[in-house]
């Protein structure tokens, strides 16, 4: 079969059920909300530390959220044989991976997209930059730069998510195994997205994206090909 | 390879067939293929060097008590644990080394409807069909749901189904299957009378498209009326426990098969 036919229909499948539930989308969104707002808290009335902080806030709540979203993203599959079945079936485990990454970083990414706005707003951070450069170009790349470290933070959790699956203690043991894993994606991420927010420097920006955008192909390569192993263990 | 007959009680191992002895075209497959096949979870092995051989297009029924074996024998065919020890194959491929080629080949039906619940019965056809590779056909869906029994409710949300409805949703995923060789894991299971009769139609009409099929049950009445033999995992070996006489298919005769095991 075409493998990219089976990865968008399981990326479907995935965003399907996920928009029937909203499982994923209710408890990311509060849960990163509320670490938004706590974190503002936290900052006190420092203005300028609210700023410099605020991309760091911003990935911290992203971070959580991921998990959540990690976690929640087999448990369908998990009841009523539903995962049996569809590993019984002719498809690439490639295209089984891919398939689930695929709907948890649109769903993150899509996260990412609303909590900038909000972070901006709630710690007076200026998104388009301070001028310099034209403001569309810096939010464009503050988006891409949100769509490469989510990349990057779902290839980990999917992976991690299918290796825990099974596993009783699942929940507790997924954010131990990835997060020493995903802090290079989340230090590249902050720092270009700070790069962008407090001086629009696009130059030091790109810098950081390249190496993000370095984590997430050599992150994509290794989970692409162990993935096989995780499930057919 | 040719098979010599054996009778109801017999031990099943190499050169042991169950079913009717017939004889095969030499260098002809069996559809499923086990040789000294074990397997356990880390206590006595539940599998203890397993021979099976069952020919195309033949119907085998396993017996035997709640943890004997039953289901990981067909979870090892569906490739889906891999044997400590022997090897298993379907129509010639090794279910370690040719995984993949075993997958296009089998259509399973979990003890567990397998569906999801999110879902509802009519897109986890379209799911299931779409990831074997098969066309987007609404009509094939739609007549597999009425074959069931289902089509009223085709549309609705599978978590809202009875487990009777779930299994009628996996029989009519087993049927867009397609597929040569079916692996059933007490099928009858959570049917009423209706939906066994379902099952025991389903299971005729696999044989006469010379379909393989292996049967985990508990209901030997029902076995003995639709298998071609019937055979009892315990204590980690097979036995043949009865080879109900049956007039050969058409389908049967022209494709029947043996290894140097048992003959089904």
């Amino acid at each position: 079969m075409n493998d990219l036919h089976a990865v968008l229909w399981i990326a479907r499948k995935d965003l399907l059920q996920e928009a029937r539930s909203k499982a994923v989308t209710v408890a990311t969104v509060f849960f990163s909300a509320v670490t938004l707002g706590v974190l503002a808290f936290a900052f006190g009335e420092n203005p300028l530390l609210m700023r410099e902080g605020a991309m760091g806030a911003l990935w911290v709540a992203l971070a959580f959220a991921g998990v959540i979203s990690a976690a929640q993203s087999w448990q369908a599959d998990l009841e009523d044989g539903a995962l049996e079945a569809l590993l019984a079936w002719p498809v690439p485990r490639a295209a089984v991976y891919l398939g689930k990454l695929l709907a948890n970083w649109g769903l993150m990414t899509a996260l990412g997209f609303v909590l900038l706005p909000l972070a901006g707003g709630l710690y007076g951070a200026a998104i388009g930059g301070n001028g310099e450069t034209a403001p569309a170009l810096v939010v464009a790349v503050l988006l891409g730069t949100i769509a490469a470290g989510t990349l990057g933070f779902a290839l980990i959790a999917v992976f991690y998510a299918g290796l825990t699956a099974n596993l009783r203690a699942r929940e507790s043991l997924l954010p131990v195994l990835m997060f020493p894993v995903v802090v290079p994606i989340l230090l590249a991420a902050v720092r270009a997205s700070n790069a962008l927010v407090g001086s629009g420097d696009l130059d030091l920006a790109w810098a950081w994206l390249r190496l993000l955008v370095g984590f997430d192909l050599v992150y994509a390569v290794v989970c692409l090909v162990l993935f096989r192993f995780v499930v057919e263990a | 390879m040719t098979a010599a007959p054996a009778g109801a009680g017999a031990p099943v191992g190499a050169g042991a067939p169950v079913g009717s002895g017939a004889a095969v075209p030499a260098g002809a497959p069996a559809a499923i293929e086990l040789r000294g096949l074990v397997h356990g979870y880390g206590g006595p092995p539940v599998l203890a060097g397993i021979d099976l051989d069952v020919a195309v297009g033949r119907v085998v029924a396993l017996h035997g008590p709640n943890g004997a074996g039953k289901t990981t024998l067909l979870r090892l065919l569906a490739t889906r644990l891999r044997p400590v020890r022997g090897h298993a194959r379907v129509l010639g491929h090794d279910v370690v080394r040719q995984a993949h080629e075993v997958r296009t080949r089998v259509a399973t039906l979990p003890v567990y409807g397998g569906a999801y619940g999110a879902l509802s019965g009519r897109e986890n056809l379209r799911l299931g069909v779409a990831l074997r590779g098969g066309d987007d056909d609404p009509g094939a869906v739609d007549r597999a749901l009425e074959r069931v029994g289902l089509i009223a409710a085709a549309d609705h949300l599978v978590r809202a189904y009875s487990s009777g409805m779930r299994k009628r949703l996996a029989l009519a995923r087993l049927t867009l299957a397609d597929a040569p060789v079916w692996l059933l894991d007490e099928p009858y299971a959570a049917l009423d009378e209706q939906g066994q009769e379902l099952v025991d139609a389903l299971i005729a009409a696999a044989r006469d498209d010379g379909r393989t099929v292996l049967v985990a049950s508990h209901d030997l009445p029902r076995s003995l009326a639709t298998a071609d033999a019937v055979v009892e995992i315990a204590g980690g070996h097979l036995r043949v426990l009865a080879r109900p006489t049956r007039a050969p298919t058409a389908t049967a005769t022209a494709t029947a098969g043996t290894g140097a095991g048992a003959d089904a």
